[in-house]
């Protein structure tokens, strides 16, 4: 109803040496998207992108990059972001590029997505396990990633607690 | 943002998943699981359309933090090391598996808003819902019925603290506000007159009971009009009563030691012996007479009976000399065998005995229909049912009440509360007693055998108990042709016995006057008239009922209710009309006491404690205790009023706070005897060796220094006698090493009367001796001899002192008493020498002690003066010493202004009476009579006030009574 729209972009930085990956920052990433922002689109595409721009989420793991832009101008930032082929970090230069998994309206169905996809994700590799053990691993893993009743439960046990602690 | 922002945006945030990564810190679930993951698997799985290339051979390690690290990454230099070399199917998976749980929690749960509705949408959302938790979904009852639970917890938490557990009605029937009542009554004793009182004063609780402060309608001036021209009543039961019972010669023996014939007359003095008259004196413990004073007491004996030596004495004190009286009295008579109260606990019996004493006064107007009412208003309240706690409630029934003396025949009991007793203040106060009672009705008519158990009809057939009574009567209806209470002599007793008084009331209130007129025919009344207020009531009236403790038990047992008596009058005849054949229960042993005093006052009032205080100054009297620093009740009450004080000043705020480092006030909320009168003796000590040449002296004592000088020099000759004196060489030496501390010599009053005569003819300025002088013939003619003779005596002493101010100026609490200079006495009376103001060396100080405390490491400690708190001797104060008084260690008290301190005020008010300001204070003989010394004959006993808010000096005139 009555707020400020933005867009959020679920995407995936992908670089050579996955060992690189764990150098990343949330700040290193933005000040790449916004440094290639005004490169490609000049002082027009900065301005767009000093307010309202930040990103919400970042997993060094996997990769996985939440970028918040707002709503009315998201397309514009969005088209500079393959234009990213590096991100400096710690000192050095990372080579990469961002590949966007989705667009979604609240962080909520970026999150879903991202559950989604993942677990896809697994799914996909479970087949190509080439020992036993990276086998049960994996399965574990997808058994995890499923909400079963226990693990509700006992998340939200969790959350009570803390709940009563406070009061 | 405001901390309660951030803890909404904290409960916001807190199933959202925080950003994976080694410079932030990471969170604990996942960071544990990534660390472990490297495990040394092969290579890993190939797979995901993400591209992840595990190429487990390039191990390059990443470079340490080269120099864009920023400061917030805190554990920015452990992440080189942790970093994992190889990418493994097992740490895919696995990172993949916390991020989904991360997303998972955050999806799942609600988040924002913790109220349960805001789960639902709003269309779903139902107002029944928030009482009825079953309209609401399965999936959030459970969090709604505990939302729910704790609301009401909250809620009855809230009642707790009011509990109405009745209504209204129920509470005040009589049953339950009886229980209510005796309830109350367990932690403070309440007088009979309590509930009477209660709902006219404002009360507060001292000394154990509930006592009325002072109405709450404005009746300042009222009251002074009551007691100076009509007639003013306080109830005064909570004065404790102490019975001793025993031989006379042994009592008599064993009281001496209580107390000193030079203090004025003691026990055996003849009037008060023979039960004519009631006495009063300063009580000491046994054997110290000068030191250690115990309070002032009244007493009253019991006249003889025929052929007996057995004496009954009542002691009347104060509440707060009991708990010191009573062991001292234990003592002295050796009575401490506790003998057990009866079977009935003491709380049942009490009296409804009228003890009463008429104040004089002599202007009468005034109505006086009003106090009739009154008084038989209280006769209402003190009638109480069976069940009704009377006396004492806070009292154990187990106490014992009374001891005996294992080898004489003494009898020490304890009456407190057993026998009430009234004041009336003014001169119309005869008026009132006499419309008011009237001596029983004898029942002859009334055949004894239907009522055995009472004690009138029984008293009645003693011939000689009625001839008692009769002269009795006589003298009461004398007591009408009165015109002033003020021309009896003092301490009078008549002992009697009256009808109800709620029979006698008249039915429309009418002034009570004194009806001299009337009677001033006859010639035989008017001879007995003078014979009475020469001689006072003969002896054998003065014998009472009212002393035996059956008499006083059946009178209040067999009281008559209001209920039944206005049943009764609703029954007669001519409406209005008085029941003429009185019940015979209605009959009420009273003693009716003279109470010394001059000062003019009357109409019936109803004063409270504030009342009895300003009609103490009125008549220019000590009051206990808050003018006896040297009795133990009286340090106590000094205690008291210090912590009240400091309080009430710490709730000003601060720029609205009087500063008395400013205006040189030392002490505002106490005195310091003790220091003062050291001090004094000090200086007195100090200018004799001065002038022997001892050049050592103070600085601070430089300021009066020829004033001082031309003292030391009148002392000549006088050093080696007071060197001599083993009292004040004993003393001094220790006290002048600086030992300026609680030492345990406390301070006394003068209380030796011929000193007191002696000291108070000095005061007097010697032209307007004029008759005096005469009378006075015999006594030392004030020079440097007789001085030091008597500072010999009585050299650390302090002394009463009323004080007048001459012209304006009305003195207050705490007011300091100082002596003029030579140029202030030249001044014009009006006008008094001004104190220069003070400077507050503290403030700076406490300034650079806050820095000092402030720059390491700690909060500063609130108390705003250290330098005091170090030193404090006092530290038991439980308030931090606020700014604006002296902290703790005073320097020397009288030589901290221009004028030498003598003394302070402990009351002092603009007295309607003298229509100036008076004042009350103690001052220490030593400086007095130093003082004196120096003034010039005609301007003899003037010294200064100045008011502890104030830097002017006011003159005022001392006057000194015996």
């Amino acid at each position: 109803m009555v707020r400020v729209k933005s867009r959020y972009l679920l995407c995936e930085v992908n670089v050579e040496d996955r060992s690189h990956l764990l150098l990343l920052d949330d700040r290193a990433v933005a000040v790449a998207v916004k440094a290639t922002v005004a490169r490609t689109h000049g002082d027009y595409g900065a301005a767009l992108c000093s307010i309202g721009f930040s990103v919400k989420y970042l997993n060094a793991h996997t990769g996985i990059v939440f970028l918040r832009f707002p709503k009315r101008c998201y397309r514009i930032l969005w088209s500079a972001l393959p234009f990213i082929t590096c991100i400096e970090t710690r000192g050095q230069k990372v080579p990469c590029f961002l590949n966007c998994l989705h667009v979604g309206g609240t962080i909520r169905t970026c999150q879903k997505f991202l559950i989604r996809y993942n677990t896809q994700q697994l799914h996909r590799m479970l087949p190509k396990c080439k020992n036993e053990e990276e086998k049960r691993q994996v399965q574990k893993s997808i058994l995890n990633c499923t909400i079963t009743r226990g693990n509700r439960d006992e998340s939200e046990d969790d959350s009570e607690s803390e709940e009563d602690e406070e009061e | 943002m405001s901390a309660a922002k951030v803890k909404m945006r904290e409960k916001k945030m807190r199933n959202q998943p925080a950003s994976v990564q080694y410079a932030s810190p990471p969170q604990p679930a996942d960071s544990s699981a990534q660390r472990n993951a490297p495990v040394a698997g092969g290579g890993g799985g190939d797979g995901g359309p993400s591209g992840v290339h595990p190429n487990t051979e390039r191990s390059k390690n990443p470079q340490p933090r080269g120099g864009w690290v920023r400061g917030h990454q805190r554990d920015g230099g452990g992440y080189a090391k942790e970093m994992p070399k190889y990418i493994t199917a097992g740490a895919f998976a696995k990172a993949r598996e916390s991020e989904v749980r991360a997303m998972l929690k955050a999806a799942t749960k609600t988040t924002g808003s913790c109220h349960v509705f805001g789960a639902l949408p709003k269309h779903m959302r139902r107002r029944a819902m928030s009482h009825n938790t079953k309209r609401l979904p399965c999936r959030l009852r459970d969090v709604a019925n505990r939302m729910r639970e704790k609301s009401l917890q909250a809620g009855s938490k809230k009642k707790k603290e009011e509990p109405k557990c009745k209504s209204r009605k129920a509470r005040r029937q009589h049953g339950n506000l009886l229980l209510e009542f005796n309830r109350r009554q367990r932690k403070n004793m309440w007088l009979e007159t309590h509930i009477w009182h209660a709902k006219r004063f404002h009360m507060v609780k001292k000394w154990g009971y509930c006592l009325g402060l002072r109405p709450v309608y404005k009746c300042y001036r009222a009251s002074y009009r009551a007691m100076s021209s009509h007639c003013l009543l306080q109830d005064l039961s909570y004065y404790c009563c102490i019975e001793l019972q025993g031989e006379e010669d042994e009592l008599l023996a064993a009281l001496s030691q209580l107390s000193s014939k030079q203090a004025g007359p003691t026990f055996d003095a003849a009037l008060s012996l023979s039960g004519q008259r009631q006495g009063s004196l300063v009580l000491y413990r046994a054997g110290r007479y000068p030191m250690q004073p115990l309070g002032p007491v009244s007493f009253l004996w019991r006249p003889r009976a025929q052929g007996s030596s057995h004496r009954q004495l009542w002691i009347w004190a104060h509440p707060t000399i009991k708990q010191d009286l009573l062991p001292e009295l234990q003592a002295v008579c050796r009575c401490s065998e506790a003998v057990l109260p009866p079977a009935q606990p003491a709380a049942t019996a009490a009296e409804v005995d009228a003890a009463l004493e008429p104040k004089p006064g002599k202007r009468p107007e005034s109505e006086q229909g009003t106090g009739a009412k009154r008084k038989q208003t209280f006769k209402d309240a003190s009638e109480p049912p069976a069940k009704m706690i009377l006396g004492d409630g806070t009292r154990s029934p187990t106490t014992p009440l009374a001891w005996r003396s294992s080898s004489t025949s003494m009898v020490i009991s304890d009456l407190t509360m057993e026998i009430v007793r009234y004041r009336l203040i003014g001169p119309q106060s005869h008026s009132v007693l006499v419309e008011t009672m009237e001596a029983a009705t004898d029942c002859d008519g009334m055949d004894g055998s239907q009522l055995p158990t009472l004690w009138w009809p029984e008293h009645c057939r003693n011939q000689s108990h009625m001839d008692l009574h009769r002269q009795q009567a006589d003298v009461f209806h004398l007591l009408k042709g009165v015109s002033s209470t003020g021309e009896l002599p003092s301490g009078t007793v008549l002992g009697l016995t009256v009808d109800d008084p709620r029979l006698t009331l008249p039915t429309k209130k009418v002034k009570a006057l004194p009806c001299v007129k009337q009677e001033q025919g006859e010639e035989e009344e008017e001879r007995r008239r003078r014979e009475l207020m020469l001689r006072g009531a003969p002896a054998h009236c003065s014998q009472s009922s009212l002393w035996e403790r059956r008499v006083r038990d059946n009178v209040t047992d067999n009281k008559m209710p209001n209920k039944l008596l206005n049943h009764m009058r609703s029954e007669l005849l001519a409406p209005g009309s008085r029941l003429s054949p009185a019940p015979p229960q209605g009959r009420v042993p009273v003693l009716l006491v003279q109470q010394p005093g001059k000062q003019v006052y009357r109409g019936v009032r109803v004063g409270g404690l504030a009342m009895s205080l300003k009609h103490s100054q009125n008549k220019g009297a000590a009051h206990f205790p808050h003018d006896y620093p040297d009795c133990p009740a009286g340090a106590r009450f000094q205690e008291e009023q210090e912590a009240e004080l400091l309080r009430k000043y710490q709730r000003y705020p601060p720029a609205k706070r009087t500063n008395y480092i400013k205006h040189g006030c030392l002490a505002p909320f106490w005195c310091p005897w003790q220091q003062l009168a050291e001090e004094w003796e000090l200086i007195l000590r100090k200018g004799d060796e001065e002038r022997r040449g001892d050049e050592e002296r103070k600085g601070d004592e430089e300021r009066r220094g020829d004033e001082e000088r031309r003292g030391d020099e009148e002392r000549k000759g006088d050093e080696e006698r007071r060197g001599d004196e083993e009292r004040g060489g004993g003393e001094a030496e220790p006290r002048r090493d600086g030992a300026v501390t609680t030492l345990p010599v406390r301070v006394t009053v003068l209380r030796n009367r011929k000193s007191l005569r002696l000291l108070s003819g000095w005061c007097r300025p010697t032209t307007s001796k004029g008759q005096r002088a005469p009378r006075r013939g015999g006594a030392a003619p004030l020079d440097r001899s007789a001085v030091t003779r008597f500072l010999s005596a009585h050299g650390t002493s302090l002394v009463w002192v009323r004080l007048s101010v001459l012209l304006k100026g009305r003195p207050e609490l705490h007011a300091m008493v100082c002596v003029p200079t030579a140029d202030d006495l030249k001044l014009p009376a009006g006008i008094g020498p001004q104190e220069p103001p003070h400077r507050e060396h503290f403030r700076r100080r406490k300034k650079g002690f806050k820095a000092a405390a402030a720059s390491p490491s700690g909060p500063n400690p609130n108390r705003p003066a250290p330098e005091g708190a170090e030193l404090c001797p006092r530290a038991a104060l439980p308030l931090p010493h606020p700014s604006g008084v002296w902290p703790d260690p005073l320097p020397s008290v009288t030589a901290h202004c221009a004028r030498v301190t003598l003394g302070w005020v402990t009351q002092g008010d603009f007295s309607l009476a003298a229509g100036c300001g008076e004042a009350l204070g103690l001052v220490s003989v030593a400086g007095l009579l130093h003082t004196l010394l120096l003034q010039p004959a005609a301007r003899r006993g003037t010294l200064l006030l100045r008011n502890p808010d104030s830097l002017h000096y006011r003159l005022a005139k001392v006057n000194l009574e015996v």
